[in-house]
């Protein structure tokens, strides 16, 4: 073997790769076993005393149902904005960067809490406001503004969406800035336009990057999604708080919620760890 | 058909206060070898860049083959028909070398699949690493990497092959493995500026040999002409004197 031979040999050594000998226990991703002891002890609360916690579970069911469908559409939303607000940011066009920067600024700065009380109470005078002045100048649209009623549903996942979105903007600007400009160099020196090199150079390394932090952002607006019982939404939290309203077993119902929120959230971060996994790649 | 593929005139580009290119005129020929060097911070690397319009110029005019690099449809065009190979490869770190063949091809080119992959395949061989096809940049050695991106930008079939400094980032025993590949190229007939100060290859491959100094060319010479008491300018003798060793 050459000695060119050998320098080759060893800079082909894939980092990445996991040597043979690893068990399956070695490459058991041990953090399972914490999501099922929970699952466990949850288990054994309701069947060891049904009374009163199998009775709290089947009363937080159906919440525990809007708290999922909740994060989902919400989350699905953030995406959007989060993508439309990230290259809002690194455009170069002074309108677009400034709008997108006054909302991420502007979002970042208010609670949560706020925004959704704000958005659920406040914005329907607002809109009722508007409504009562275009009696004369576009009576449709006034009818249907002076009677507006936000559906709570939507207003929630509005304030989440607002509010995660700028976040999510900022998670999306600093992952298309961390690739190299060499990078958009080379594909626009090739012929591809713009939106090319972003489509199949860009992005897809982007991606990568910006996985982890954007499923940090799933969890945690999964816990966030509690905020939303303020706003009449029937999530799992509100239904926690109309179980101790009738039955005065703060103990025991907080418990419950506590631990089913944590079982949704050791699970999705399960998840989260499983897709970067699967996405990691040589650099 | 014109004869001069590159026309610049009177270009002029300014980063801030400092000066990159002042005024500068230069004509390539179809087919000619044209190696710039000088010290750093000359402009070489800009004017490159400039060809290729990664900058934009303050004044003046770049015309190649016969288009004109001001309007934005045809910045495009013009990229397509200039292969550009940089200092640090600038490979696409998620795709394998085949795929960095195969991409721009695709995307811009609008060839089928097995069209661009039969061509990948046979530049990648062209370039000596036709085993490497399935291997990604981050396992190939400094050497092979700027092979296969110089089989991306032949993948396009270029007019006009332009290379920044494409072998001042490899080792001693590398660079010969890329040289070699560029001198086939000239050989071949292919219109190439290289920005290099491998004087091997400026010996070998080079038509003209031009000297860049504070933005702008200040002498040319012909590699025969490459001597110390040749030139004229005393910049030049004195940069000379450090790389023909």
């Amino acid at each position: 073997m050459t000695l060119d031979r050998m320098a080759y040999e060893i800079e082909t050594v894939e980092p990445t790769q996991e040597p043979q000998a690893q068990s399956l226990w070695q490459r058991f991703d041990r953090w399972w076993l914490l999501l099922v002891g929970v699952i466990i002890l949850t288990y054994l609360l309701i069947r060891i005393r049904p009374d009163p916690y199998g009775r709290i579970y089947r009363f937080l069911g159906d919440g525990m149902r809007v708290t999922v469908g909740i994060t989902m559409v919400s989350f699905l939303f953030i995406l959007l904005a989060g993508l439309i607000g990230g290259f809002g940011r690194i455009s170069k066009n002074p309108v677009i960067n400034a709008m997108a920067s006054i909302y991420v600024e502007v979002m970042r700065g208010i609670p949560l809490l706020v925004q959704l009380l704000f958005i659920y109470y406040a914005s329907p005078i607002v809109l009722r406001g508007i409504g009562a002045r275009l009696t004369t100048i576009w009576p449709a649209l006034s009818v249907r503004l002076v009677t507006i009623k936000l559906n709570p549903f939507a207003a929630a996942v509005l304030g989440l969406t607002l509010c995660y979105g700028a976040y999510m903007s900022e998670i999306v600007r600093a992952g298309i800035e961390s690739i190299a400009k060499g990078q958009m160099e080379a594909a626009r020196s090739l012929g591809m336009s713009y939106f090319q090199a972003m489509r199949y150079v860009i992005l897809p390394q982007a991606i990568r990057i910006i996985l982890p932090p954007v499923g940090n952002e799933f969890v945690a607006l999964l816990k966030d999604s509690s905020l939303v019982s303020v706003v009449a939404v029937a999530d799992m939290t509100r239904r926690g708080r109309e179980f101790m309203a009738s039955t005065f077993l703060a103990l025991e119902t907080w418990l419950m919620v506590g631990l089913l929120y944590l079982v949704m959230t050791l699970f999705a971060a399960r998840i989260v760890a499983y897709i970067e996994r699967k996405t990691l790649f040589v650099r | 058909m014109c004869d001069n593929i590159i026309e610049i005139e009177h270009v002029s580009k300014r980063f801030g206060h400092v000066v990159a290119l002042d005024d500068l005129s230069l004509t390539v020929k179809r087919g000619e070898v044209v190696v710039i060097i000088g010290p750093s911070g000359s402009g070489k690397s800009t004017l490159l860049r400039c060809i290729d319009h990664l900058e934009d110029i303050d004044s003046g005019s770049i015309v190649v083959d016969g288009i004109p690099l001001t309007e934005a449809e045809n910045i495009d065009k013009v990229r397509a028909e200039v292969g550009m190979v940089f200092q640090l490869f600038n490979l696409f770190p998620h795709l394998t070398a085949l795929e960095n063949v195969i991409l721009a091809q695709r995307v811009v080119r609008k060839r089928s699949p097995q069209e661009a992959e039969e061509i990948a395949h046979q530049l990648l061989a062209k370039v000596h690493i036709p085993e490497k096809a399935d291997a990604y940049p981050a396992q190939l050695s400094g050497g092979q990497q700027q092979r296969v991106a110089i089989a991306r930008a032949l993948a396009m079939q270029p007019k006009i092959m332009l290379f920044d400094e494409p072998t001042s980032a490899l080792d001693p025993e590398m660079i010969t493995e890329v040289l070699d590949v560029m001198l086939d190229l000239a050989n071949e007939g292919m219109t190439m500026v290289v920005v290099s100060h491998e004087m091997g290859f400026v010996k070998a491959a080079a038509k003209r040999i031009l000297f860049m100094c504070d933005g702008t060319i200040i002498e040319e010479a012909t590699p025969d002409g490459l001597t110390l008491d040749a030139c004229k300018e005393e910049r030049t003798r004195q940069f000379l004197s450090k790389i023909l060793t």
